[in-house]
């Protein structure tokens, strides 16, 4: 199952830096909103680090489902889904490399999503930087598993990018609210009493719940003829 | 004499049963000492959130149904849970913000619960979105149920999140007269409130029931006669 995916991941990849289109579009969507939040501010305030990482983490999700909105419609846009269907691997093995796509993709935005919202929102890392990592990786593993597993539903709709939002960002919330916290502890000094290591517990959560979910419910999703 | 329908006495029963809370949520049930006549909307607010929150669980469970036995009644009887449960969760959050505008002074306030049943609201709003997609039927069942499954999951995760967002507003009043100690008179009027919320709501449910049943069934004749129509026209151009 492994193999596959990262073939399907590696030709993912490929596909969309060639062309380009699908996640230059999600970078550009997420840097403006983040430019456009930054209006926000009157002329000798400060953004506090929580609206500060509320609007990363919500230019990332909007980045989300334009990426994997992108990935499926590879595919889907030709009429392939059969073809998909047809390699001698598991059809896990779609989700699970579309997942990885859309992790690695993830992880290029927000490399240029931080220094964004470090500029615009004059943010600095006064908190607990050592975190930083952890938090993105575990955050984006649960945005990549619940992405790869409703992102096939929406292709081939009117207005699919809205649809699969509407689907997408209320099954987010834990994850989008443990985001929110923690990316608020690293850019600056968490207050003592907050608990913090529970909001890992709640990412840790959602990741598993998600990737159980796409092991499981993946095929259903996927496999039904048209 | 005409036959009365089963589901027609259940629908009568249940509207009469709700006419009936009403005196007895206003004349029997005690007046709460501190906040007065508005905590009467509580006889109203906790079986509508309890029959919703029940309806999305009845969505989960004929979800996994589905999944295991493929029968199209259950993927009928999701659809009529999620509609019934997010009827009944707007319900709660207008009954609960008309409370917490003269309790709390306040339409809205971040709070697990309040929170939890807006998210909820969302999540099963996209689940009747996906529901209207222009699938075919097989595949819009599957992917009905395994969202159905997810949605249901990951409630949980919502209500710990909610909570352990930090509060702002007093909590105190939430966990005060509902956690418990409510007066003998208030607790039977708070069972017959749900037990008339009950019947009405299984009422509603046969109801939607039987007519996603009926529609699917017309469905089915409409394609078996679609079928008949085209097969002697392609055998005339064989």
């Amino acid at each position: 199952m492994i193999r596959p995916a990262l073939i399907l991941a590696r030709k993912d990849l490929t596909l969309l830096c060639l062309r380009g289109n699908g996640l230059s579009q999600a970078l550009l969507l997420g840097l403006l909103l983040i430019f456009i939040f930054s209006l926000a501010r009157g002329l000798a305030e400060l953004f506090s680090a929580q609206t500060a990482a509320t609007v990363f983490w919500v230019s990332t999700l909007f980045c989300q489902v334009l990426i994997f909105n992108a990935l499926y419609a590879l595919e889907e846009d030709n009429g392939q889904r059969q073809v998909l269907l047809l390699i001698p691997a598991p059809v896990q093995s779609i989700w699970l490399g579309k997942a990885l796509a859309g992790l690695a993709l993830l992880l290029a935005a927000q490399a240029v999503f931080v220094p964004a919202v470090l500029i615009f929102l004059d943010q600095g890392l006064e908190g607990r930087t050592e975190w930083a990592p952890g938090l993105l990786i575990l955050a984006d593993l649960g945005l990549a598993a619940a992405g790869s597993l409703l992102g096939a539903i929406a292709q081939g709709r009117a207005a699919k990018e809205s649809l699969l939002s509407l689907i997408l960002f209320p099954l987010l919330l834990p994850l989008l609210l443990a985001a929110i916290r923690l990316g608020a502890g690293i850019l600056s000094e968490p207050p003592a009493q907050e608990d913090l290591a529970s909001w890992f517990r709640i990412l840790i959560g959602f990741d598993c719940l998600f990737a159980a979910a796409g092991l499981v419910l993946f095929p259903f999703i996927y496999n039904a003829q048209e | 004499m005409p036959r009365i329908s089963p589901l027609a006495l259940m629908a009568l029963l249940g509207g009469l049963l709700m006419a009936a809370s009403h005196p007895v949520i206003l004349l029997y049930a005690p007046l709460e000492e501190q906040m007065g006549i508005i905590q009467k909307i509580f006889y109203l607010h906790l079986p509508l959130a309890w029959w919703g929150l029940f309806s999305f669980f009845l969505v989960f469970i004929a979800s996994l149904l589905f999944l295991i036995r493929r029968d199209y009644f259950w993927d009928t009887l999701a659809e009529a849970g999620a509609e019934a449960g997010l009827v009944l969760a707007a319900l709660t959050l207008v009954t609960g913000m008309i409370w917490a505008r003269v309790s709390w002074n306040t339409w809205w306030t971040w709070d697990p619960r309040l929170s939890t049943t807006l998210i909820l609201s969302f999540i099963y709003a996209g689940y009747m979105l996906t529901r209207g997609l222009d699938f075919s039927r097989e595949r819009r069942a599957l992917i009905s149920a395994a969202l159905g499954i997810v949605a249901f999951l990951d409630v949980p995760l919502v209500f710990f999140s909610a909570k352990l967002w930090p509060q702002t507003m007093h909590p105190q009043v939430v966990t005060g007269p509902k956690a418990g100690g409510l007066e003998p008179e208030m607790k039977l009027t708070l069972f017959f409130c749900l037990a008339a919320f009950g019947v009405f709501w299984a009422a509603l449910l046969i109801l939607r029931c039987r007519l996603g049943l009926a529609a699917n069934r017309l469905e089915g004749l409409r394609a078996r006669l679609a079928l008949k129509e085209n097969t002697p026209k392609e055998q005339d151009h064989g």
